[in-house]
């Protein structure tokens, strides 16, 4: 047993803050101590801890959710470059932490991901449902069949100028929310129609059947993906929109910002 | 009148008979009582009162006692049964002369039964309202907004209390003005506090259900020009050159709107 003792030993020495990857409070009070700080990472600071990062969706698999938290505690500024982190999170319980991992901050090279929430024009809130309603809509298809979507979220003025409308706007005089309850039906519906769905800051729908006409010189995305990405990235370069972008072909939910790939995430994980 | 049936049936049989008869009564009001208290209960559970005082305060008190919210107000209402009953029965044999006595108890027993239920109530629904203003208000991180639970939960209280001093017969009219003058300054300083609020929201529901403009048109406000970046119910946001004005929806449709077409 010593053995596995020092194991531990040697992945908890000399460590700068532990990320807690739980909102639970007697998780909170066992581990919350001057040194080394502890920083929640949860869906809501449900402990009110200081030290706080919102993880805005059900990371199943722990290394996107651990490279999120990283990113996020960085871009606060709660943890520097350099610095040697414990994670407590959970891999195969969704209540018990059962897993210890040692990183260091910066290890990884950002991917945006957590930046896509926290510095875009729309809230995080509308940011979080919109990727929830793609990754449902990859999950499940319309009508067992997969399909592609794309959602073009903030910055709606701008888009809606540097788009036309391919027929009539469904949306037209209504005023329906993402994270209303009927819109996720609603998109599955709308989602067999061409072109892109447009959602202002506060995350109103404003339209669907928008045909996108940005400039499109200069943005570089991977070889292999169609239309609708180049079209998606495209209007984030153009205007301060991000575009969440459902894959037809292989079913991938995409998240451009500034004409590039922030978020990559496989609907089937989630 | 209740009062008028004993004597009725005291001319028509002997004093032997009204005794047997009020002693029949006697039994016969304590299966009614019985009947009363069951029908309370199922009455109670229902229309899911059972389930929805669970937790308030008052219902901890009676659990200490013993006993639950649906309990004590099945036992009341059986109480009251009963003592209808009794006092036919005792009205019947003519234990005491002094009808006028009688005739007052008679009066003064249901108001005393709708005062204890109005306290009940009171106690109840005040509770549960603190409760709800609570949970509408929890996403609302200041402090000091939770007095609004309290001061919803002693309004009602003393609504509660009104009405049940006023049932007994006790002068009320001092708490009435109190309790007028509390509405009136809260219904005219809240008038006064969210008039602004209030106009630029009736401008905002005409132009969300009208769309004058939309997301994506390019307008022009009180000398503002930019895009619709987004309407909602108080505040329109137009954006131009990376400058996004807010504008009072008051504004937008005092002052008009002009919507440009052609650039």
């Amino acid at each position: 047993m010593t053995g596995l003792g020092d194991l531990l030993d040697e992945i908890v020495v000399d460590i700068d803050a532990i990320l807690l990857f739980s909102q639970d409070t007697s998780a909170y009070e066992r581990f919350s101590e001057a040194d080394p700080r502890t920083i929640v990472v949860a869906k809501q600071n449900a402990v009110d801890a200081e030290e706080f990062v919102s993880l805005p969706l059900d990371f199943t698999d722990v290394n996107g959710r651990i490279r999120f938290g990283l990113e996020g505690a960085l871009n606060q500024g709660l943890v520097e470059e350099g610095d040697e982190l414990v994670c407590l999170t959970q891999s195969f319980d969704d209540a018990e932490i059962d897993t210890i991992v040692r990183v260091r901050a910066g290890e990884f090279t950002p991917t945006g991901g957590y930046d896509l929430f926290a510095n875009s024009r729309a809230d995080a809130d509308v940011v979080r449902d919109v990727l929830e309603v793609a990754i449902d809509l990859g999950k499940k298809g319309q009508k067992g069949k997969p399909v592609g979507a794309l959602f073009v979220v903030g910055d709606a003025g701008k888009v809606m100028n540097k788009s036309r409308p391919l027929s009539y706007n469904p949306f037209e005089k209504s005023h329906v929310h993402v994270g209303d309850p009927i819109v996720n039906v609603m998109l599955k519906e709308f989602s067999r129609l061409d072109g892109a769905f447009v959602i202002s800051d506060g995350g109103k729908i404003v339209s669907a059947y928008r045909y996108l006409e940005p400039a499109a010189e200069g943005v570089d995305i991977p070889k292999g993906l169609g239309a609708r990405h180049m079209a998606g990235g495209a209007i984030t370069r153009d205007t301060n929109a991000i575009a969440i972008v459902l894959s037809e072909s292989d079913g991938m939910v995409r998240a451009f910002k500034a004409g590039e790939i922030v978020l990559e995430l496989d609907p089937e994980e989630y | 009148m209740p009062t008028r049936w004993p004597e009725m049936i005291r001319s028509a049989v002997s004093e032997e008979t009204a005794l047997t008869v009020a002693i029949v009564a006697l039994v016969v009001g304590l299966l009614f009582a019985y009947l009363a208290w069951r029908g309370t209960h199922r009455f109670l559970r229902q229309i899911g009162v059972t389930d929805t005082v669970e937790g308030t305060s008052f219902e901890r008190t009676a659990q200490r006692f013993g006993t639950s919210t649906a309990g004590i107000l099945a036992l009341l209402v059986a109480l009251f049964v009963y003592a209808v009953v009794a006092l036919f029965a005792l009205n019947l044999i003519q234990v005491f002369e002094a009808d006028l006595f009688w005739s007052r108890v008679t009066n003064f027993l249901p108001r005393l039964f709708v005062a204890l239920l109005a306290l009940i109530a009171g106690l109840l629904v005040g509770e549960k309202a603190q409760l709800l203003f609570q949970e509408r208000l929890q996403s609302i991180k200041l402090p000091e907004i939770s007095i609004v639970p309290l001061l919803v939960k002693y309004s009602i209280y003393y609504i509660a209390v009104l009405i049940a001093l006023a049932q007994l017969g006790v002068a009320t009219d001092a708490l009435l003005i109190l309790l007028a003058a509390y509405a009136f300054g809260l219904i005219f300083l809240a008038g006064l506090a969210f008039r602004d609020l209030l106009t630029t929201a009736a401008a905002g529901i005409y132009i969300l259900l009208n769309e004058p403009y939309s997301i994506g048109d390019e307008v022009r406000i009180n000398d503002t020009r930019g895009i619709v970046q987004e309407v909602d119910m108080f505040v329109t946001y137009v954006e131009t050159n990376g400058e996004e004005y807010i504008i009072p929806n008051r504004e937008v449709l005092r002052s008009g709107v002009v919507r440009i077409r052609n650039q």
